[in-house]
């Protein structure tokens, strides 16, 4: 079912691959969100690789397990994955953003096949994944929702009813994982709106919580592989990401949210940052 | 740099930044979108104990400024239409409607102006919706000039009030001595075989086919509406009396906003043709203004065919 066996060197070189081929499509079209989109990578990749149940072929079939970007402005990492997975042409990853794409800088679930809910209207995803998951349970499915949500997106109010309803229901099909690369647009989160305690925050809503290294292999797997033995609550696990990781220009820098790429020599610039640039683009 | 040729959220910030240094209970309020309107780093720095940044919580800025404005603060809240208006309209509606107080809603990047961002974050009825309810007043500046001149006015007068801020450069329309005036429309040009009316973003572009039509012979009578709410009848009476064909453009769904308001005072008033130009009826995407202009027709050539046409079927109409 489209899993694959762990092989660190092709796994990181998988990242790196991914992050250069996301940032060329974010480059080409001119502008995107690139930080919170690079970010993600070993941990995208390790739910589609090695985790989620999924079957390319069958985008809608009906026991797989389903992914929410909550924080949907992501979309092009998630995009570079599904085509990778076999979801769609690659050649359609060179269309990001252009006049009647089907790959739009905000996840779509009518334009892009494997995205299972529209989201960029931030903290409405993890509600629909709520929603997802308790059909789950009403339908004795046994597919699993997870959910990616920021820390930027966890300022909205309907993150934390998102997170009381489905602790009051008991949604332990629910893992849900926060990107915490501690940057949103206009600051770093602590100087926005502070988050902390966070874990705390979480454990009080009722759910069981996790700490990971969000770049790290071995901890994303075996941390995602414990919130699935969890019962009776929902999982939150908090990732400690590096916002942009692996672009040695703009690695936790505010600028990094939304890049505007206005030449050639900006687009160079950008690429020249990406810490592996040996890669084949396929478009 | 002629002022003209700003940015028209850097004309937002440096605006506010001035009415603060006049009045010191102006206050500037985020939701994490503050470099998108303009205000980060500009106001964030030139008045930091007036600039409040709420993290992305729109609802919530939405409450906090119906609570500043209580207490004799006069509170601009700004963020993409989409959240300024419809994610928050609730609380725009009672605690800023309702309750009548005194808060400012700035709703940037206004329908196809937020192209890049897409479906999620375009807005097509923020007009509509805003328009709809009581005690809102909605405005829609189209150039730097009459930007800077509705924030002041916005300042001087105690009430609830939404407008669209156009993030990007913009032509110059009007100039330095204009003064915004919520009651009257602005006649950018006037004629006699049709009357086009257009407001916020699209009126550079009807600016623009009014002239090029009237050298061509056909001589438009161009109303420019600042202000959708209050909206100004007898202009648009006068003017269809003596056109009897209307066209009305705007960067919105056709329904409820813009063409809605002058079908509404037309069909009580002065029944008269009238051809709406927009968006009809869908939800945005990814997609550049042309592919807009093109796929929903009313883009300049659109604009300029649909005068057109009116004024024919006007004629048949009379012979008939
Ligand atoms: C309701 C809503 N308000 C505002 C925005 C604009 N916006 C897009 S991304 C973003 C910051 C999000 O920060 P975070 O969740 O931390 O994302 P990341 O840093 O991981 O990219 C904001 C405010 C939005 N998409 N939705």
């Amino acid at each position: 079912m489209g899993k694959e066996r762990f092989d660190r060197k092709k796994f990181d070189r998988l990242a790196q691959e991914i992050r250069y081929i996301t940032t060329d499509m974010i480059c080409r079209y001119g502008q995107g969100h690139l930080g919170g989109s690079v970010d993600l990578a070993e941990i995208v990749i390790t739910l589609y690789y090695r985790i989620m149940n999924i079957r390319p072929a069958d985008p809608q079939w009906g026991e797989r397990d389903r992914l929410v970007l909550s924080k949907g402005h992501c979309g092009p990492i998630l995009y570079t994955i599904l085509a990778y997975k076999g979801f769609f042409p690659k050649s359609w990853l060179a269309t990001l953003n252009m006049d009647g794409t089907r790959l739009p800088s905000h996840v779509d679930q009518n334009q892009t096949p494997g995205v299972d809910i529209t989201a960029g209207s931030l903290g409405q995803g993890l509600s629909c994944a709520c929603g997802i998951a308790l059909a789950g349970k009403m339908n004795r499915k046994n597919y699993r929702t997870f959910c990616i949500i920021g820390d930027g997106e966890s300022n909205e109010g309907q993150i934390w009813e998102a997170a009381l309803f489905a602790s009051h229901n008991r949604l332990d099909n629910l893992l849900v994982i926060c990107d915490y690369n501690k940057l949103q647009i206009d600051g770093f989160t602590e100087d926005v709106l502070g988050l902390e305690p966070l874990t705390e925050k979480w454990h009080s809503f009722g759910w069981e919580v996790f700490e990971m290294d969000g770049h790290n292999w071995d901890d994303i797997y075996r941390k995602i592989h414990k919130a699935m033995t969890v019962k009776g609550k929902p999982s939150m696990i908090i990732a400690h990401t590096i916002k942009c990781k692996g672009n040695r220009l703009l690695e936790n820098k505010p600028e990094c949210h939304y890049i505007r790429v206005p030449d050639k020599d900006t687009y160079r610039k950008i690429m020249d940052g990406l810490v592996y640039k040996d890669v084949q683009l396929p478009y | 740099m002629n002022y003209h040729e700003m940015e028209m959220r850097a004309v937002y910030a440096g605006t506010l930044n001035g009415l603060m240094d006049e009045n010191p209970h102006v206050i500037c309020l985020e939701a994490d979108l503050g470099k998108s309107s303009g205000t980060v780093p500009e106001v964030r720095e030139k008045h930091p104990d007036n600039f409040i940044e709420c993290g992305v919580c729109e609802a919530n800025m939405i409450g906090i400024a119906a609570g500043l404005a209580k207490e004799g603060k006069i509170p601009f809240c700004a963020s993409f239409t989409s959240f300024a208006s419809r994610r928050a309209y609730d609380q725009v509606s009672i605690s800023v409607g309702f309750a009548n107080n005194n808060v400012k809603i700035v709703g940037t990047a206004p329908g196809i102006t937020n192209g890049p961002n897409g479906g999620t974050h375009i807005c097509f009825q923020d007009l509509a919706i805003m328009r709809a309810m009581p005690n809102m007043h909605v405005y829609s500046p189209c150039d730097v000039y009459e930007l800077r001149s509705i924030l002041r006015f916005m300042v001087k007068e105690k009430q609830p009030t939404y407008m669209q801020l156009i993030r990007v450069k913009v032509g110059k329309i009007l100039d330095t001595n204009y003064r915004f005036n919520p009651e009257k429309a602005v006649i950018l040009r006037e004629g006699s075989d049709v009357t086009l009316v257009s407001t916020g973003y699209m009126t550079q572009f009807a600016y623009k086919v009014a002239n090029e039509l009237s050298s061509g012979g056909i001589s438009v009578d161009l109303l420019h509406y600042p202000s959708v709410k209050p909206f100004d009848a007898e202009t648009l009476i006068q003017s269809a009396k003596k056109t009897g064909a209307v066209v009305a453009v705007e960067n919105q769904n056709i329904i409820g906003g813009l063409g809605g308001a002058v079908c509404e005072v037309l069909s009580e008033n002065y029944p008269t043709r009238v051809k709406r130009l927009g968006i009809p009826d869908r939800f945005g995407e990814v997609a550049s203004e042309q592919y807009f202009f093109d796929k929903y027709g009313f883009g300049p050539e659109h604009i300029a065919r649909a005068c057109r046409d009116m004024m024919k079927n006007k004629v048949k109409g009379n012979s008939a």
